[in-house]
Order: C-alpha cells, then structure tokens, then sequence
C-alpha cells in the first residue's frame, strides 16, 4: 500500500498562522540539557537539523527562560540575554534548509524552581512551595508580572531576530503562567488570583504583548494543561475555557496540550511503557471541540499510523512525537516512503531520554547511539570490507553487526541461542516490560537490511570464528547469572532470569532480593505474583527499584504492586540461606540498626550481579590472527544503553 | 605553630594548614578555571599554607562527575592557580587521582575500571576488571599529569588513595580480590605509581599522598592497624601523609557534618604518624576531619598528632582564617552543615557557604569590605539577614542602628541552632553578634519598629517569617505544636505519642524526631517521600539519617500524605495508591515551610531574607549582604 493510502490524514498540509505545515507530525519541545552557559549550542542546531532532514513537519525547540529569577536547571537556555541570537540563527539555518519551519518555547518555570543557580528568590503568583523544589517562592508583585510581561516581549523578539518561524507559550506542566491559572498554586486576592478570569490574565497579557513583539507573520501557540493530575488543580473544564479565552484574542494561531505537573505527577507527562498509548487525547479532542485553533495532541505516539489514526478519529490537528524522533530522527522521512517497519521504534522506556534529563546530562537514547551526538560526525570507515565475527546475537553484537554492515563491512553473527535478542527478550517476557524488546528487533531488522550473516544455534568456539577467517573479532558474549556468596547452592535459591525462561517455577512465599535496583526485581515479582505467588522484596538500599524513579516507573509499579499484595523491605544484607523443610530459611541482618534476623520463606529468587561470559575473551585476546575486541555485558554487566553504545562504537572504529 | 612555616621537599610553606582538594562544580568543561584560580587565590591571601586543587582525573577513563577535572586539560589552569597563589607564599600542589568503580559511566559512556569485579555501593554500577593494559595506563596516566604539573612549575602534586580512589580500591580488601601480584600485593599499584611520579618530578618537588587509613569496614577493608604497615612502607616514597577515614561503604565518613565531632581522626593520625616517624623521621604527616577550630587545630600540633592540619571547610567559610588566627574571635565559624561546601550532585552546585556566600563566586560577588563616606543606617530585625545587612555596612564605615522586637539576637538561625546536632549553627549567630558589636552598631533588642512609617532614610527590613498554612484537617482534641514554638521551649513537648509532619525533608524534620524519641516519647515521622529526609542528600546525612532515626526507635511513615488530625492518632494517605492508614499521635509536629512575615512596608524599603521568601541561612546571609552593599553603594544623592 501506499503511503498516501496507508496515511489518509498524517501528510496532509497545515496553515497554522501564516506558517504551511508539510505534515501533521510535530517535533515538540522537550529539554535536552545541551545548552552551554546559557546560550544554545551547535549540537541544539544538529539534533533539530537532523529531524528536520527526517521530515517533522514542525519543530518546536525547548523553552527559552524569559527571566533571570528564571533558573530551575543547570542547562536553561537565558533567552533574556541577547547574546542568545547567534545560536538561534544556527538553529534555525540549520532546519530551514530542509525547509521545515521552527518556533521557540518562551517560559518562566515560576515557582517550579530553586535559587540554587540564580541565587534570586524564586517568583511565583503565591507562596506555595513547590512540590519537588520546596522552596517558599515570593509571590509577585504587580510590578514584577509587568516585568515578566516585559520578560517574555523581549525573548520573542529574540526569536524573531533569530529567524524563528513562530513561538510558543509554555503555559502548561512547568510554567509560571501555568501557577496562576492553577487554583492550586494561585491563591491571590487581587486582579490575577480568585476567578478565573484574573488567573487568566497574565497568560491573555502575554498573548498580547508577544504578538505585538513578533508582528502578524509569526506564528504564536500556547500550550495549556489539560489535567494537572494533583489535588485542587487545573481540570479539563477550565482549559476549555481558558482556550476559548486565548483563540477570542485574535492573537493566536494554534493551541498545544499536556497533562500533569512537571514537579508533582511528571511520569503522565512523559509517560513510560506501562501507561497505555493515547491516555492524554480527551484533552485536544475536548479542546479541539472549543476552538477553532489547530490543536496539538500528545502522549507516547511510536507508529506513525497511530498518529493518523488519532487525526482520524478528530482529536487532534497536529501529533507531538517527541521520543519517537528521539529514536529514530527519520521517523516521518520513513513513514512517507512507505518504509515505517524500518523506524527503530521508541520503546518508551525513559531510560536516556527522560532518565538522563532528571540527573543534569545530555539527552540521549537506549537504542540510538547518535543521539545527542548530531554534532560530532562520524569518521569514515577507515577501510571497508574486512571480514568481521561478531559472536553474540544480544543487544551489544546486533548493534555492532548492523552498524558493521552499514559501515561496508562482511558482517557474520553467531548466537549460541535458536532466537537473537539476548537478556533483552527474557527481561521483554514479562507482559508490562514487553515494549522493551523493540531495542533488539529494530537492531535485527537492520542487520537484515544492511546484510549481516546472522546464524543461530551456533555456538562460537575458537574453531568456528577461525574457520569464518575474520579479520576482526567482536565479543558479545553477554553474562550469566552467578549466585550470591551466600546462596550456599540451594535449589530453591533462583536467579530472575532462571524464573522469566521457565527454569525454576517458584511457588508459595517467595522473597526477592533486589541488588540491582531496576526492573529486574520488581518484574519477576509482579510475574510472581499475578501466579499466585505471595512475594516481599527485600533490598540492602533504601528503596526497592530505586532507579524505577528515574524512568517514572516507580509511581505505576508502586500502586500495581499494591493491588497485587505485593511488600517491600528495606535496608536489609542477607547473611546467610538454609534449607528449611523443603524451603529457605534466611539470615538478614539489617544495617541500619545491626539487627539480625531468620526469615523463612518457600523460594529466594535473586536480581543480583552477574558475570560476564568472557572465556572467549581470555582465551582470543592478543590473538595475532585477528583483531579482537569485546563489547556489552561480557565486559562488565550492565544495562542495555552500555550494549548498544558499545556495539556501535567499536562498529564505528573498525 | 600553626603559623610557623614548614618545609616540605626543600620547599618552605608560610603556614601549617592545607586547603586541601575538593569537589567545587567550578571547572569549564574540565579545566580549571578563572573561577577557580580566584577562589584559591583569596585562600592563599588569608594565609594558606598548602593548597591542593581539585582532583583531577589522570587517565581519561576517569569522569565521575560532569564537572570534574581532567589532567590532560588543566595545565594552563595549574599554571595560572600557582601564579596567583605564589606571592603570598603559599605552596600549589595538584590533586592527581582516578575515581575507579566509585565513578560515574553517564559521561564517559564507557565502563568503569576497578581491580575487581565489585559494584559500587551507591551505584550499584559493575566496573570491569583492569587487566595489564588498563594497569599500565593508569600508571602512565600519573606520570604524564605529574610532569605536566612539573612543566608549569608546580610545586608538586598529590595522589588520592582516599575516599573517591581507584588507588584505595586496589589498596583494600572490599575491592581488590585479583589473584594476580596486584592482588597478592595489594600495594603495588600503589607502589608503582608513587615511584614513577617520583622518577618524574624529582625529589625538589613535594610528593603528597592522601589515604584512607580506615576504611570503616574491618571485615576487609583497609583497618588502622594495616594502615600503620602500609604508612610506614611508604613513608620514604612521599613527602607529607594526609590520613583520612572512609570507604565507598560510607562516602559521608570523609568530610561529615555536624553530627560527627571535629577532630575526629587524632587518634588515627597520631597513630600514623608514630608508625611513621618510626622509620624516617622526614615525611610529615597531616590531620584531615572536621578540623574547623583553631583551637583543636593548634593543640594536634603541639600535642605531636600531626605535623600540618588539613583545614578545607573552615577556609571555605572563611578564607582569612590562617590571617586571622591571632584574633581567633574573628574568624567567621565553620558550622559544618555541609549545606553548600558539599556538591557531590547531579545538580552541579557551585561549591559556596553557609555564612560567606562569596565563596566559590569570588569572580562574581563583590567583597564585602571598602569605605563608603558615613550614613545612618537603620536595620530592623536581628536575624541572620539583618545581622550581616548591619555587620557589612558597619564594616563600611556606616552608622547603623539595628533594632530587633524580641530579647535576642539571632532569629530562626538561634531555634534551628536548637536541634538535635545542629548546635555549631549558633556559632555563626554568636559571630554575627560579636561582629556587629565589635564594629560599633548600636543594637536594640526588645524594640521594634513601626514598619508602616519607614522611609525617611536608609533602612534595611529583615523581619523574618511567620507559621506557615497547616494543609489537614485538625479535628477536636488534636493537638499541633509548631515546631518554631517546640523549640522555643523544648521541655513543653506533652506526653504521650508524637508524630513530626515533615513536608520539606531537611535537618530540621528528622532532627525534631530526634528530639522526641530522646525525650522519651513514642515518636513516628511523615513524609511524603519514600525516604525520610530527602533534602539531606545533598549534605551527606541522608544515610545516616535514617539510621540514627531507626535505632533510636522512630517509625518511619513513608509515602504518606497527612490528611486528619485527631486526639490520639492522626489519618495519613498514601502518597500513590491513596490508601488511609492511622498512626498513634497525641502531639502533631508541625514542620513545614512558612510565610513571610506579612506586615507591609513602603514602597521602595530594601527588604531581605525570610520576609522576601522563608528560606535557609545561606539566603538570608546573602540577600542581607546584598542589601548592605545595594545601600553602600548608592549615591546619597540620587536617594529621596
């Protein structure tokens, strides 16, 4: 089928102002942590370059602060300075020559911030610490919200200079404008607090005073918050009229949506795998009924046919899909060509993206090893076509062998296994991590496309890689399970991957000790537990799956674990195991008081430390007949983003 | 004595303390930067004897945080730190080290290197086990850094076997459990890499080594006893010994807060140092741990426990301090909060001070000392805000009457001083105090002013805050007790069980929990998070927190949002599932954020601190500098 048949809405043109939209797909704005002192930098303009090349339809950049009381992460473009101009005109230069246009966030995140790095008080319309930050912010003055009007005029006529097509009013998750719409956060008795049409008003004075900064032949949009998903806050019933309100002005070209508080119920925002496709479209469907704007949906778009689909069914004009492009940058390119089963598919699992935005660090992404590196191209292949073994059909040795082929080279790949995939399709078995798996069937779909050898049921002696007389080796021989010292080697003592491949079937009362603090434990628990099993996970740490917080996991495991009786303990060493009338008993000691205890239970099953697979290592290294090198887990087990990193820059340097 | 020079590889030092290396977020990308080379400048100027900068990585495996130096790229950076710091004397080292497993693979993108396949304990993160080639790397990467030192003139540099250190990981039994000779000798990397460096910056250069002499782990770690062994063995390589404690088992070990006492490795480094001046005589060896008084410092001289004093916290707080040391009264007190000086954080602070927010932005932030011709000034409120307002423009010339409402001096900072382990806070209201006495401010307790009426004048307002909203429900019967009025008069807590409501999760929640569990009552504390103090992080204490509180008996209610307040138990929620629960509670604590205080004053009177925003004493200490020099600098003219 064609795409135009396949796609009856997505590539269907926009006027949104006096901007034409090629297609429906929008590259929303999103933080990447890229700016340098301020100012946007030459890998901003690569990243959005490199989905404007992939065919987005719009681009909106991350937010520019309008204000220096403004600064609630490190890397926070300054819009107020003027010295921000030079990179705007980068970026936009940069996108416009694959003819897409680009608009810029304005913000002031208000009370959703610290003085840690303006060492100003913290503006905002009441004193209502924020949930995360907990600082007390100063409620503005009347003066100060003329100055934050000014604020923003200012950065949208730097946006205008800097050859931005329009510009875009985050009013939404993050957003001072978003505390005084919010019953929650505004709780003034004067013109801007009270009714909602003073909490409004700030937001209408902004319409008015950007407009008038960047003229009729910009585009302006306001991003509004549909749900604020907290207690006393903004529901759909007054976004609806406060859209009403902003498309009355005659001021405004498009309106964009989110759901949730960036600092309170942020894992609906930029929700993981276990939030199902879709769960934010009532709030452009209700809105889009309102107005007569163009509206933006939003909300874990990873097929483009799901965004057709969505316009399809008239919930939205325009699809934010922002991890999608992460992934795979010619997300919309593909879908047009009629090749979308070539997009490596987001796998929403926060891991890179969200997860590194959170700790201070680049964006980046589990299974695309460029992104976040647009900027610094890649070398030439030094020499193409060598005669290259890659051993191991994991996440690590298929990203090598398709980055391998890709790069011109013989690419041969053994699996010991009947099936690729590795540690990634047994952690992908459990129903809520099944999303997981795209990491390795976009990597196998592309070693197909770009030719790699790929032979299952092979296991890789030293004998079998000669005989294929490569010229390169590649290791990726991944780990194995390794019982804790203190296993003593009972049976009923399991490792996690044991349970997911159906070696071991525990039953009954089943502890599970999380070492690792991810989804290792809390999945086989929660498999456990929907088997009937009664399951406790225990930790040494301070919190079970403690970095289930970093990829917003930790809210929707929490309540499924509730619902299925699942317990956690904390702060707890097992010192010991013995068998104990068919069971395990356990000895633990809990660190924090030096107390120990006997707990007995029918099965442990353990979410520890592995080893890594390295015989071949040992024994091929300095091999004077070929080059070797190893990659992933069978260098130090780990997660699958050191996989895939590590697979593709030894591809890169062969 | 600790102004009696000392020499060290024929080098002469002016004074016996060291600023000795530490995290400080102050690198551009990963050099050292101007902001740097300002920073130790003002300490070499207040008399430092030694400084050592920031640890930088020496191979460039090594990133373990975002803004951490890296050898290959500080060079120009050393050169210009010893320029600035070499006129008054002092003696620049640089801080050559290598994180190991207790770094971080977020930058790098690589795997971490370690002798032995053993995850961090924080990280949880495995590293890859060295073989030979990482070995030799490592080893090259010490001699190239310490030539490269050695190049721009440096007097010499210091190896980190401390608390963040590949070299300890190889040193100690946690770690290390290779088969090989580098783990039958557990010394030898180290062994090796002391001698290359040596081999390369000669003997006319000081050869410093920091080390971890107990690792807090006598299971396997490194004990005081091998520490002895080990020092004495290594003594003939290098020229001073810095002895530190600690482990990736308890990174807080190193440079605690409050809650640990100052001076807490005498013993250890008396003991050091006797095993070592058993062999050689030469080496010097230097106290390192909550060192912040002069007084402390002084006597582990004289009483033999050390040589040199590491003093890095108490020169952060002020960097006169080695200047000042003949009028002792004057040295502004390290209260050791560790609430700014400690930046190990995703966050990438800038390290600063609670009481000299000039610190760490020495190329920003204006001194706080000039003439100014003479004005009357007027200061209300006697909080830390107010004290420094009136300290500065006292210190200025100005004429400045400070008036307070209440009978004391000191404000919040004197009730926060109050809580269990936060008692070194009143030494920094008790310095503000002398101060602003000592520079002749005419202060007035007990007397407040009519706010409405100021104006005419130059007049700074910090009158502070008020109790904040209680977001419950208290029905009959339930008693809250704000934690303000709790530590105003400690005694009047009621019997019977108490919970603390702790929205905000700093020192003061947990250290009020404290408070009750120790005066006998049954005591829960609440909080919202999964963790109970979660703001403490960022200080060190966060760990040891929940300990402290576990085994004084404090249950812990996670996850819980308080809803209802009722005579003898209260209603708290879950903060996902939104479950009830009831907990027994006679008496609620009532702990969280306040307002400003809300008494209004004319347009256009300077205000600062807490009745701008309640915030901590860093902030009031800022803003009511701040507002001094705002005052101090405005034509009396161009003011109405």
């Amino acid at each position: 089928m064609s795409a135009a048949g396949r796609y009856r809405y997505l590539f269907t043109p926009l006027k949104v102002g006096a901007v034409t939209l090629a297609n429906r797909v929008v590259f929303s704005a999103h933080l990447t942590n890229y700016a340098v002192d301020g100012l946007p930098s030459a890998q901003h303009a690569a990243y959005y370059a490199a989905r404007a090349a992939g065919g987005a339809g719009l681009i909106i950049t991350e937010e520019h602060s309008t204000h220096p009381t403004d600064w609630p992460y490190e890397k926070l473009i300054h819009g107020f300075h003027p010295e921000v101009i030079p990179g705007y005109r980068r970026i936009t230069e940069a996108v416009h020559a694959h003819g897409v246009p680009i608009f810029a966030q304005l913000n002031h995140n208000g009370g959703q911030a610290s003085s840690m790095y303006s060492r100003l008080p913290v503006w905002a319309p009441s004193p209502v610490p924020d949930p995360l930050f907990r600082e007390v912010p100063k409620a503005v003055t009347t003066d100060e919200i003329d100055e934050i009007v000014a604020g923003y005029a200012t950065v949208a006529g730097h946006c205008r200079a800097g050859g931005f097509d329009g510009v875009e009013l985050q009013c939404s998750h993050s957003s001072i404008v978003r505390g005084f719409l919010s019953p929650a956060t505004n709780i003034r008795t004067d013109d801007y607090g009270g009714s909602l049409a003073n909490r409004a008003r700030l937001l209408l004075r902004l319409v008015e005073a950007v407009r008038e900064a960047i003229g009729p032949d910009l585009a302006l949009g306001v991003r509004l918050c549909g749900d604020e998903l907290i207690e006393g806050g903004t529901t759909i019933d007054e976004a609806v009229q406060v859209a009403r309100w902003v498309e009355a002005t005659g001021k405004a070209d498009y309106i964009n949506t989110s759901i949730g508080v960036a600092t309170s119920t942020l894992y609906m925002i930029e929700a993981s795998m276990s939030v199902p496709p879709g769960y934010a479209m009532f709030i452009p469907s209700a809105l889009r009924k309102a107005v007569d704007l163009p509206v933006v949906g939003v909300g874990r778009f990873k097929d483009p046919l799901q965004a057709d689909r969505a316009l399809a069914e008239g919930h939205a004009d325009l699809i934010g899909v922002v991890r999608g492009q992460i992934a795979d940058a010619d997300f919309v390119a593909k879908a047009r060509s009629g090749h979308a089963g070539d997009i490596r598919t987001c796998l929403s699992c926060n891991q890179e993206c969200v997860g590194r935005m959170g700790l201070n660090r680049w964006l980046g992404c589990i299974e695309n090893p460029r992104t976040g590196r647009e900027s610094v191209p890649l070398p030439m292949p030094a020499r193409r076509g060598r005669r290259v073994v890659v051993v191991g059909g994991g996440p690590a040795g298929l990203q090598a062998a398709a980055t391998a082929a890709e790069r011109g080279h013989q690419v041969t790949l053994l699996e010991r296994q009947q099936a690729t995939g590795g540690q990634v399709s047994v952690a992908a078995s459990v129903p809520s991590r099944a999303e997981f798996l795209d990491v390795v069937r976009n990597s196998l779909a592309e070693c197909g496309r770009h030719g790699v050898d790929v032979r299952t049921g092979v296991t890789a002696t030293a004998e079998v890689i000669r005989e294929l007389n490569p010229e390169v080796v590649v290791l990726a021989t991944g780990a194995r399970p390794q019982p804790p010292y203190w296993a003593g080697g009972l049976e009923r003592v399991v490792d996690v991957r044991d349970v997911l491949v159906g070696r071991a079937a525990p039953e009954g009362e089943v502890v599970v000790i999380d070492d690792l603090g991810f989804h290792q434990a809390t999945s086989v628990a929660e498999l456990l537990a929907d088997r009937g099993c009664s399951v406790r996970i225990s930790t040494s740490g301070m919190v079970v799956g403690q970095d289930l917080g970093v990829t917003l996991d930790m809210e929707t495991f929490t309540v499924r674990a509730a619902e299925k009786g699942i317990t956690q303990t904390t702060d707890e060493v097992v010192l010991g195991a013995e068998e104990d009338a068919g069971g395990v008993r356990l000895q633990v000691l809990t660190h924090t008081t030096g107390s120990t205890s006997e707990v007995r239970c029918d099965w442990v099953v353990c979410a520890t430390h592995q080893a890594p697979e390295d015989a071949l290592w040992q024994e091929l290294s300095g091999s004077a007949e070929f080059e070797v090198h190893r990659v992933g887990d069978c260098v130090a087990p780990r997660r699958a983003h050191a996989a895939v990193v590590e697979g593709h820059r030894v591809a890169v340097a062969l | 004595m600790l102004t009696e020079p000392v020499s060290l590889a024929g080098r002469s030092a002016p004074s016996r303390v060291l600023f000795g290396p530490h995290e400080t977020n102050l690198a551009r990308g990963r050099a050292i930067s101007e902001a740097h080379v300002a920073y130790y400048e003002r300490r070499a100027q207040g008399g430092a004897g030694l400084i050592v900068t920031e640890t930088a990585s020496v191979h460039e495996s090594d990133w373990p945080y975002e803004r951490a130096p890296l050898a290959a790229d500080c060079q120009a950076g050393w050169a210009s730190v010893a320029a600035a710091c070499r006129p008054h004397g002092t003696l620049v080292l640089a801080g050559l080290g290598h994180a190991g497993s207790q770094g971080s693979s977020a930058f790098s993108q690589q795997a971490l290197w370690a002798p032995s396949r053993v995850a961090d304990v924080a990280s949880r993160e495995m590293p890859m086990e060295m073989e030979a080639a990482e070995i030799r790397a490592i080893v090259a990467g010490f001699t190239r850094a310490a030539e490269s030192a050695a190049e721009v003139d440096l007097d010499g540099v210091e190896v980190d076997a401390g608390q963040h250190a590949l070299l300890r990981q190889f040193l100690s039994g946690l770690t290390n459990q290779r088969g090989d000779a580098y783990g039958t000798d557990k010394a030898l990397l180290l062994r090796e890499v002391l001698a290359a460096v040596r081999a390369r910056i000669g003997r006319e250069r000081v050869l410093g080594l920091r080390l971890s002499c107990d690792e807090l782990a006598p299971w396997a770690g490194i004990t005081p006893e091998q520490a002895e062994e080990l020092a004495r063995d290594l003594a003939r390589e290098v020229d001073y010994l810095v002895v530190v404690r600690g482990s990736a088992m308890g990174t807080s070990a190193t440079r605690p807060d409050s809650h640990t006492e100052p001076g807490f490795n005498l013993d250890l480094c008396r003991r050091i140092r006797g095993a070592v001046r058993d062999t050689t005589g030469a080496t010097s060896v230097i106290l390192q741990g909550s060192v912040v008084d002069p007084d402390q410092a002084g006597q582990a001289l004289a009483d033999g426990a050390a040589d040199l004093v590491e003093m890095t916290r108490a020169q952060i707080a002020d960097a006169g301090l080695v200047r000042k040391l003949a009028t002792p009264e004057r040295i502004r007190p390290c209260v050791l909060t560790n609430q700014k000086c400690r930046v190990r954080d995703n966050r990438n602070p800038i390290v600063s001070c609670l009481g000299d927010p000039r610190s760490g932005h020495e190329t920003s932030d204006p001194p706080e000392d000039g003439a100014d011709a003479p004005r009357e000034v007027l200061v209300v409120g006697g909080g830390p805000a107010g004290l420094e307002a009136a300290r500065v423009l006292a210190l200025r010339g100005h004429h400045v009457r400070l008036v307070e409402a209440s009978d004391e001096l000191g404000g919040m900072l004197t009730l926060a001083a109050r809580v269990p382990g936060r008692q070194r806070l009143a030494r920094l209201g008790a310095w503000l105090v002398s101060e602003v006495r000592r520079l002749g401010v005419d202060v007035a307790t007990g007397t407040a002013a009519d706010l409405a009426r100021l104006g005419a004048g130059d007049v700074i307002v910090a009158t502070g805050s008020v109790p904040g909203p209680r977001p419950y429900t208290v029905h009959e019967g339930g008693q809250v007790l704000d934690v303000a009025d709790l530590l105003r008069t400690p005694d009047a807590l009621p019997e019977g069980p108490v919970a603390v409501h702790d929205p905000v999760g700093d020192a003061v929640g947990v250290g009020v929990a404290e408070l009750a569990a120790a005066a006998g009552r049954p005591t829960t504390i609440i909080t919202q998070d999964q963790v109970v103090g979660t703001q403490l992080a960022l200080t060190g204490d966060l760990a040891d927190a929940n300990a402290r509180l576990q085994r004084a008996g404090v249950r812990l209610a996670k996850r819980s949002v308080l809803r209802e307040v009722h005579a003898d138990h209260v209603v708290v929620t879950d903060s996902f599932t939104g479950a009830p629960r009831e907990l027994d509670c006679a008496t609620l604590i009532h702990c969280g954020h306040r307002l400003p205080d809300p008494t209004p004053v004319p347009d256009g009177v300077a205000e600062a601190g807490d009745r701008v925003a309640p915030r901590t004493v860093h902030e009031a200490v800022l803003e009511g500098r701040r507002a001094a020099l705002a005052l101090a600098r405005t034509p009396v003219a161009v003011r109405s």
